[in-house]
């Protein structure tokens, strides 16, 4: 095996040690100063000042997201796959059937984001791809409620399903609008100080079972 | 026929103190007392907790008392499928979760006998390696905090930030990476990986000799940390403890070398040992390592194999046959080891942990007596403790 033996440095006698002493600080500070006169090395951000032009990565795990096509329709086929895959149970995938018709369809997508670990498995093994790791890392709320999410806008079946009907207007029909805290285990939280009321949206029937 | 005859004798922490107050006499007839450190102590990393029995500013005993941190990941990991284990080794050591991940994923796949490819084996390697220098700077930083020098802390974490980002773009992720799955990568790396990791490596090399400039050439963290400490081999085998740790004393023992994996058997490099097993030759030892680990990631980087990053579905179900698994890697902190054993469900029966930072801790029980309070803090740091990883 090769090996290295780390070296000891700074033995001798008590002069050598006295100079050797002086010297080492007198180093260190050398480092410091340098930093000191050359601004250009400073490193910091300037958070949240600097949010405009703030960059993360593409595969940066913040928040779970649907994916939409062109259309404003989601692919999501009410499967149960990230559901059963979750290891801790942070997604509940809420579906429905129509009446007249033996398919279930999606109703309500929860995501739990307090108890969510961003282990991403959801998002591996969805077989539309609808499910998204986004960058919106800022998602501190005033109340633990609030952190569970409905993610679909709508509930009505997939987008391969909505556009084989070809009036737009029957498309609407199919599908019922859905805001970000319906389902459910949904918020029964209240408005807060310092939450605007915009954060409950009208549509919203606090704590209310479909 | 040979019977063995094991004796244990369990007693609670207060049986323990009230023991250890009835011995001895201090010389100066001083009066002996009981301080804790910790739960809640900056240096002690975490929920650590250390019961001390001091004579004036000297460290008669040490108990450490563990729980603080406990969330029964052990019990938790038999509720859960295999492909989900992985994502609970990132709370265990935190710094160096990928090699975590690779352990859990490496005894899945030695299970199911999951086929993997050289390009898997190759990032994964380079991953770990990563990781290391990454846990490393972080740990030279806290170790100058600890010592009561602010600035390498700083230092530290600028240059640990180079190889986050590098994590952030190719994983997703800083700090709880769930990158290696059992059969392959959650992703293929990043287009622009390559490139980084070269530049990165460009930076860190003359980072190093400002490393040496503003600490270990310094002669009060010199006097601070020579002498402090001494662990002498026999009892760093004794007690269990692993990685620098165990290299600092003196034993030549590191897994990438003696039970290669990956593909640390295709690569030059070579294993730092210390001589006297203080402080100061877990510092260098540690110091050296990144520089080694550079090493390894310059030989690699320009020959990544093409390939899958995934050799099964990613939903596909994993059904071990009925048995019983280990496997062991060698961390940032020392030996990592995942037992598992499989009824041939989809769900283990029963997953152990072997941590690293368990076994370092309790050469704490041995070295730290006869010290004073100053030189605990340093061996503590120097020990290098991530107490997640401790109480699991």
């Amino acid at each position: 095996m090769k090996t290295v033996i780390v070296a000891r440095p700074g033995d001798g006698n008590f002069v050598s040690r006295f100079f050797y002493g002086v010297k080492s600080l007198l180093t260190g500070m050398r480092v410091t100063f340098r930093y000191l006169v050359h601004p250009s090395t400073v490193v910091t951000q300037q958070y949240p000042e600097n949010r405009k032009t703030l960059k993360l990565a593409e595969r940066v795990r913040a928040q779970l997201s649907f994916t939409f096509d062109e259309n404003g329709f989601h692919k999501c086929t009410a499967c149960h796959i990230c559901e059963q895959q979750c290891p801790n149970a942070s997604i509940h995938v809420m579906d429905r059937k129509p009446a007249g018709s033996t398919k279930s369809e999606l109703d309500t997508f929860i995501w739990r984001l307090d108890s969510c670990t961003f282990c991403n498995l959801c998002v591996m093994v969805c077989p539309f791809q609808v499910l998204k790791m986004n960058s919106n890392f800022e998602s501190s709320v005033y109340d633990q409620k609030l952190l569970v999410y409905n993610l679909t806008p709508y509930a009505g079946p997939a987008s391969s399903v909505l556009m084989k009907v070809a009036d737009v207007e029957e498309r609407k029909k199919l599908i019922d609008a859905r805001g970000p805290y319906d389902g459910p285990t949904a918020l029964s939280g209240f408005p807060l100080a310092g939450i605007s009321k915009q954060v409950f949206p009208e549509t919203t029937q606090i704590g209310a079972p479909q | 026929m040979v019977t063995v005859e094991i004796k244990t004798k369990i007693s609670s922490l207060d049986e323990r103190i009230n023991a250890m107050a009835l011995q001895g006499e201090s010389p100066l007839g001083t009066q002996e007392y009981f301080v804790n450190m910790g739960p809640q102590h900056p240096s002690t990393h975490g929920v650590l907790r250390l019961v001390l029995k001091l004579d004036g500013e000297t460290v008669r005993e040490i108990i450490p008392v563990l729980g603080y941190i406990h969330r029964g990941m052990e019990k938790k990991a038999e509720t859960l499928g295999y492909r989900q284990q992985v994502h609970l080794t990132d709370r265990l050591d935190y710094l160096c979760s990928v090699m975590n991940n690779w352990v859990v994923s490496a005894v899945v796949e030695k299970a199911a006998k999951i086929e993997i490819n050289d390009r898997i084996q190759t990032i994964r390697t380079i991953f770990a390696e990563l990781q290391r220098v990454q846990s490393h700077l972080l740990w030279w930083g806290v170790f100058g905090m600890d010592l009561g020098a602010f600035t390498p802390f700083l230092y530290g974490f600028r240059d640990r930030e180079k190889i986050t980002k590098i994590f952030e773009e190719t994983i997703g992720a800083r700090l709880t990476m769930n990158y290696i799955q059992p059969g392959g990568l959650m992703y293929d790396i990043h287009p622009d990986f390559v490139k980084d990791v070269k530049a990165m490596i460009s930076y860190m090399k003359p980072m190093f000799k400002e490393y040496d400039e503003l600490v270990s050439g310094n002669i009060i963290i010199q006097e601070r940390l020579k002498n402090v400490g001494i662990l002498d081999a026999q009892s760093a085998v004794a007690l269990g403890a692993s990685g620098p740790v165990l290299r600092a004393s003196g034993v030549a023992h590191d897994l990438r070398k003696i039970k290669p994996y990956g593909v640390y058997e295709k690569v030059d490099f070579s294993i730092p040992i210390g001589t006297v097993g203080d402080c100061w030759d877990r510092y260098s030892v540690r110091m050296l390592e990144m520089r080694e680990s550079l090493k390894i990631i310059e030989q690699l980087i320009d020959s990544i194999p093409e390939g899958k990053h995934l050799t099964m579905k990613p939903g596909a179900k994993i059904r071990p046959p009925a048995g019983i698994y280990y496997e062991q890697m060698e961390t940032a902190r020392g030996i990592f080891g995942v037992f598992l054993h499989s009824d041939g469900s989809e769900k283990p029966s029963r997953v152990h942990y072997r941590t690293p930072n368990f076994h370092n801790l309790w050469c704490l029980t041995k070295i730290a007596p006869g010290g004073r309070i100053g030189d605990l803090v340093s061996i503590i740091s120097s020990l290098d403790v991530v107490v997640p990883d401790i109480d699991r």
